[in-house]
Formats: C-alpha cells, sequence, structure tokens
C-alpha cells in the first residue's frame, strides 16, 4: 500500500514537473499557406530537430483547406502565424487586415508561366491569341500583364481562365497552352513526373519587381515580437542545417508525416527547393518591399500604397 | 335567400387575388428589411472587421458601382442556370419514363440515378472540367447532375403513383398503352413533378457556381473567387446577393407558373 502511494506521489510529481516545463514553453499556432510540402522545410525540420523547443516555443502546426484563408483568421486573431505571400500580404493590408510580415521563408519568386515543352510556344510572344489558366490569387493581371508586355502582347490579346488547382493536369491535357501560378520547384517536377516536360517563364526576368514567395505574417495588433524573433532564429537555424546536411535533412523532413511525404515529387522539389530558402528569415528590405508596392498600385491591384514600415516592423 | 351565383363568387376570388399578392409581397419586404436590420446590428454591435463581414451599405454600393461588371457575369451564370435546368428537367424526365415504360431496365438505371446524387458534384467537378473544358458545357452539366435525382424521383414517384382506379377506369375503356401515359399517368404525376421541379430551380445555381469555383473565365463564382483574392468582400456579397436573388426569383416565377398550369390535385 506504501508503496503504491509512493508511486502515486512520483509519478504526480514527474506529471507536474513536465507540465510546468511545458508552461515554460510559449505555444504558437502556425498555419500553413497548403499541406506540408517541401516549401516548410526549414519549418518541418526545427519542429523536428527541436529548434523551437530550443528557443522556449511549442509550435503547433495546422494546414488550412484554402490557401486565402490562414491570412484572414491570423487578422481575425484565430492563430498566431500564418504562412502567406508577399503579394496577398501588400493586398491584404491595402485592403485594411491587420497584418504585418514576421518572417521570411522563401525571398524570391516561385510562381512562374509555364509551357510544355513541346515547341509550340517558344517565346512569351507566342502566347498571343492563346488561352493561360490560373489559379485566382487577384494580382494575374498585373503580372501576366507585365510579362506579356516585355514580349509585346497585350493582356487583352490572351484568354484567361481560372483553373482553380488543377494547373498541372489543365496545362498537360492541353485545355490551356499555359500556365500561371505554378511553382518553379514544383508543378514543373509534377509534369515531367507525368510525362510532360515542361518550360518556364520567370517573372523577375519579364519586368516583374522581385518579391518574397512566402513569407510568415502575424496579426499587426496583436504579434509576440519576442516569440516571433525566437521562431525566426529556430528556422535559421534549420535552413543552416538543411544546406549543410541536404540528405540527412530529407530524411528528417519526411520523418514529420512519411506516408504523404516520401514521394518522387517530394524528393525532387526539395532539391530545387534547396537554393531558394531565405538564409536570413528574420531580414527585410524595405526598399524592395517599396517597390513591389509600387508595382501593384500602378496595376490598380490595390487602392493605395501602404507604406512598408508600417507592415513590414523591425522586430 | 337567393341562390348565390357562381360567376359572383369567382369574380369575388378574383378581386382577393391581387390583394393576396400584395400582402405577399409585403411580406416579403419586412422579412427582408428586417434581415438587413439585424445585419447591420451585427456590424455594429460586434464591430466586425469589413473583411469578415461588410455591413449591407458596403455591399449595396459595391452592387451599383460594380453593376455593369455584376451584369456581365450574372447573364454568364444565368445562361448557365437555364441551360442546365432544361437539360436536367428533359434528362430526368427522359429517365423516369424509362424506368416506368421498361420495369427491367429500372433495376440497371437505379443505381445511375442514385450515384448521381451520392458522388459531390465538388469531387467531380474537376474531372468534369478536363473532359468538357473550361467553357459554359461543364456548368451546364453540373447544374443539370445536380437536379437530376431529385427531378428523376419526384417525377418516377408521381408516375408510380396513379390511383388505381384512373387505371382501371383506362383499362375498361381500352385505352392503349400511350393514352394512358398521355391522358391519365403523365398529368396525374405533374403536381409530384411540380415538387421536384421546385427544388431543381433552387438548387441548380449551386451546380452551376461549384462549376465556376473549379474552372472558368467569367460568371458570379469566377467573380466571387476575384473578389475574395482581393479583399473585396462587399463585392463578393454582392455577387452573392445577385445569385440568391436568382434562385428566389427563379423559385417564385416557377411557382405561379406551376400553380397555373397545374390546377388539379389528387
Amino acid at each position: 500500500m506504501n508503496n503504491r502511494i509512493k508511486k502515486g506521489c512520483v509519478t504526480l510529481l514527474l506529471s507536474v514537473l513536465s507540465l510546468s516545463a511545458c508552461a515554460q514553453n510559449k505555444r504558437v499556432t502556425l498555419m500553413l499557406d497548403w499541406f506540408v510540402n517541401p516549401n516548410h522545410g526549414p519549418i518541418i525540420v526545427a519542429l523536428q530537430q527541436g529548434y523551437f523547443d530550443e528557443q522556449g516555443l511549442t509550435v503547433k502546426i495546422q494546414e488550412p483547406a484554402d490557401p486565402s484563408l490562414p491570412a484572414k483568421l491570423v487578422a481575425a486573431n484565430k492563430v498566431d502565424l500564418a504562412i502567406s505571400y508577399q503579394t496577398s500580404l501588400t493586398i491584404d493590408v491595402a485592403a485594411k487586415l491587420p497584418l504585418i510580415r514576421a518572417s521570411t521563408l522563401i525571398s524570391t519568386p516561385l510562381n512562374t508561366m509555364m509551357v510544355l515543352d513541346n515547341g509550340k510556344i517558344n517565346t512569351l510572344a507566342d502566347l498571343k491569341g492563346k488561352k493561360i489558366g490560373i489559379a485566382i490569387a487577384g494580382n494575374e493581371e498585373a503580372i501576366i500583364g507585365t510579362m506579356l508586355q516585355t514580349a509585346g502582347v497585350n493582356y487583352s490579346d490572351v484568354e484567361i481562365i481560372h483553373v482553380g488547382w488543377a494547373l498541372s493536369s489543365a496545362l498537360a491535357s492541353g485545355k490551356v497552352d499555359a500556365i500561371w501560378g505554378g511553382f518553379r520547384n514544383f508543378e514543373s517536377n509534377q509534369l515531367a513526373i507525368e510525362g510532360y516536360p515542361s518550360k518556364a517563364f520567370y517573372p523577375e526576368e519579364h519586368g516583374v519587381p522581385m518579391y518574397d514567395e512566402l513569407v510568415v505574417v502575424a496579426n499587426a495588433d496583436h504579434y509576440d515580437a519576442d516569440a516571433i524573433g525566437k521562431f525566426n532564429k529556430a528556422i535559421e537555424k534549420a535552413t543552416a542545417y538543411i544546406l549543410n546536411h541536404p540528405k540527412k535533412a530529407w530524411t528528417i523532413f519526411v520523418s514529420y508525416s512519411p506516408d504523404t511525404l516520401d514521394n518522387e515529387l517530394n524528393q525532387r522539389a526539395w532539391r530545387d527547393t534547396l537554393t531558394r530558402f531565405d538564409l536570413r528569415p528574420a531580414a527585410v528590405d524595405l526598399k524592395r518591399y517599396d517597390e513591389f508596392t509600387q508595382f501593384l498600385f500602378d496595376h490598380k491591384v490595390i487602392p493605395f500604397k501602404p507604406k512598408s514600415g508600417d507592415f513590414v516592423p523591425t522586430l | 335567400m337567393p341562390p348565390r351565383n357562381p360567376f359572383t363568387r369567382s369574380a369575388q376570388s378574383a378581386e382577393v387575388k391581387p390583394r393576396k399578392i400584395g400582402s405577399s409581397l409585403l411580406q416579403g419586404v419586412i422579412t427582408v428589411i428586417v434581415i438587413l436590420a439585424i445585419w447591420q446590428c451585427i456590424v455594429i454591435f460586434f464591430k466586425m472587421p469589413s473583411f469578415i463581414l461588410p455591413s449591407p451599405g458596403a455591399v449595396l454600393q459595391k452592387l451599383v458601382q460594380r453593376a455593369d461588371v455584376l451584369v456581365f457575369h450574372a447573364w454568364v451564370t444565368m445562361q448557365e442556370i437555364l441551360l442546365g435546368l432544361l437539360l436536367g428537367l428533359t434528362m430526368g424526365l427522359f429517365f423516369a419514363l424509362q424506368m416506368l415504360l421498361f420495369k427491367p431496365l429500372k433495376r440497371w438505371l437505379l443505381p445511375i440515378l442514385i450515384a448521381s446524387q451520392a458522388i459531390p458534384v465538388f469531387a467531380i467537378a474537376p474531372i468534369l472540367m478536363l473532359w468538357l473544358g473550361y467553357g459554359i458545357a461543364s456548368k451546364v452539366v453540373m447544374a443539370a447532375l445536380i437536379i437530376f435525382f431529385p427531378v428523376t424521383t419526384c417525377c418516377y414517384d408521381g408516375l408510380r403513383s396513379t390511383p388505381t382506379g384512373y387505371l382501371d377506369l383506362a383499362q375498361t375503356m381500352s385505352a392503349s398503352r400511350w393514352q394512358t401515359l398521355r391522358h391519365i399517368r403523365l398529368p396525374a404525376a405533374l403536381p409530384t413533378l411540380a415538387s421536384g421541379i421546385r427544388v431543381a430551380v433552387v438548387v441548380a445555381p449551386i451546380g452551376a457556381v461549384v462549376g465556376e469555383w473549379v474552372g472558368s473565365s467569367a460568371g458570379l463564382g469566377y467573380l466571387m473567387l476575384q473578389a475574395n483574392a482581393r479583399m473585396m468582400i462587399d463585392e463578393m456579397f454582392a455577387a452573392l446577393f445577385i445569385l440568391a436573388l436568382f434562385s428566389i426569383s427563379l423559385y417564385f416565377m416557377t411557382d405561379q407558373c406551376l400553380k397555373r398550369a397545374i390546377h388539379w390535385r389528387l
């Protein structure tokens, strides 16, 4: 009996201790932009390697059903952090959503104008009179229009069709001649695996200013600067680890969910994403943000120009 | 007291009708005003940010401001709905007749009929897009698919449940199979079919919009996606309002037409 009481006391003590250890950690909910994929490499590796724990953070990852939802949930203060896109963030801030950029995950564009590599479309000029499939993000007219303009084609000369998330299949089936919004590290590999080699035109090479593809956003009124700083430290460390040990990092990444992550597409995408991760997630170039905001304003995507200093605070 | 002239009675009822329509219109207007007032109150009292729930005023402003764009996209969706209804109703009627006239066929057609309802349209929408393209055809098929089940089952039930007295009478008068169908079974089935049609006109817009959601270059669903991406939630609500207006007016128009056309009840 005595023994039992002793055992009970020890168990109770242990559980209280472990609870208090948890209580010391700050809890942060992070909603991804999409289901887990190689673009989230640093976050998953930081989680699996315990880098968040080292910083005193407990990060809970959620996956959304719709990529336009996470930023709204942050604005509504339902989740702490969310992955969004610089293009969407600028549009959201111009629509008065209380959002700030907290860190950068991927600091170059990933979007491309993709066509099948079958000799039919060799330059952007060949797209005149053709169909372009998109997944509506609100900035298509500005970006596609600018890209086409560099080849002397007007936006009104092409037919824009919203194809939802069936970008690859729309292109492969020939229902559209090009797709905008396919990621250079993902859709190109997806098409290649299905036996449709593709070719990409990059926005930054065709008149569109540089922008961060994936950023982490937080609520402008309720953000926790300390937690964000720690979060950035953890993913910075994870990024360095990934670059130093790409193969090991891959096994760590898939260990998060082997059933869904360990496949050929992700393996190929992983290879192409390695060079895209931002080495300094906390660092930011305000001038670059301003230039991109100006670009969206000039193309009437946003009604006014939010100042980068306001939604990209120095943390 | 002299016996009442039947014609005067009918004249009386004719007088009553416009008042009835007037009062139901008034009821409708009151309902709309109450809903708008509640909506406005929610926005004010809960301090709803405009990206979660815009005020009715902002939506109305968008309706006026973007009237040209809304009309263009509404016209596209309207065409899809009407063609979808036409296709769905024709198919439903055809299927129901086949099942009635060729009994053994029923066993083969029934699973198809149930499958058409069991498969969520949202799930097969992307596949339909790849088969039928991103034009109007895929939306028409989606709208038709979504109404196919209620129309077919209602029509089939109606055709099946003809009062046996009528059928016996037809047999006594040695009516042919065609005559029985034309003069007895079909008219007797119409009131039940009418319920199916009423359901169909309300749900058909769902099919069309789901189609636009998955792949399109115009239409209210397309406009809503654009508005959502640009955080213009008031414009999204404006499109939603038009869509609701479509369903409601389609319902009442169909209801009135059906009431006039089918004045008998079994």
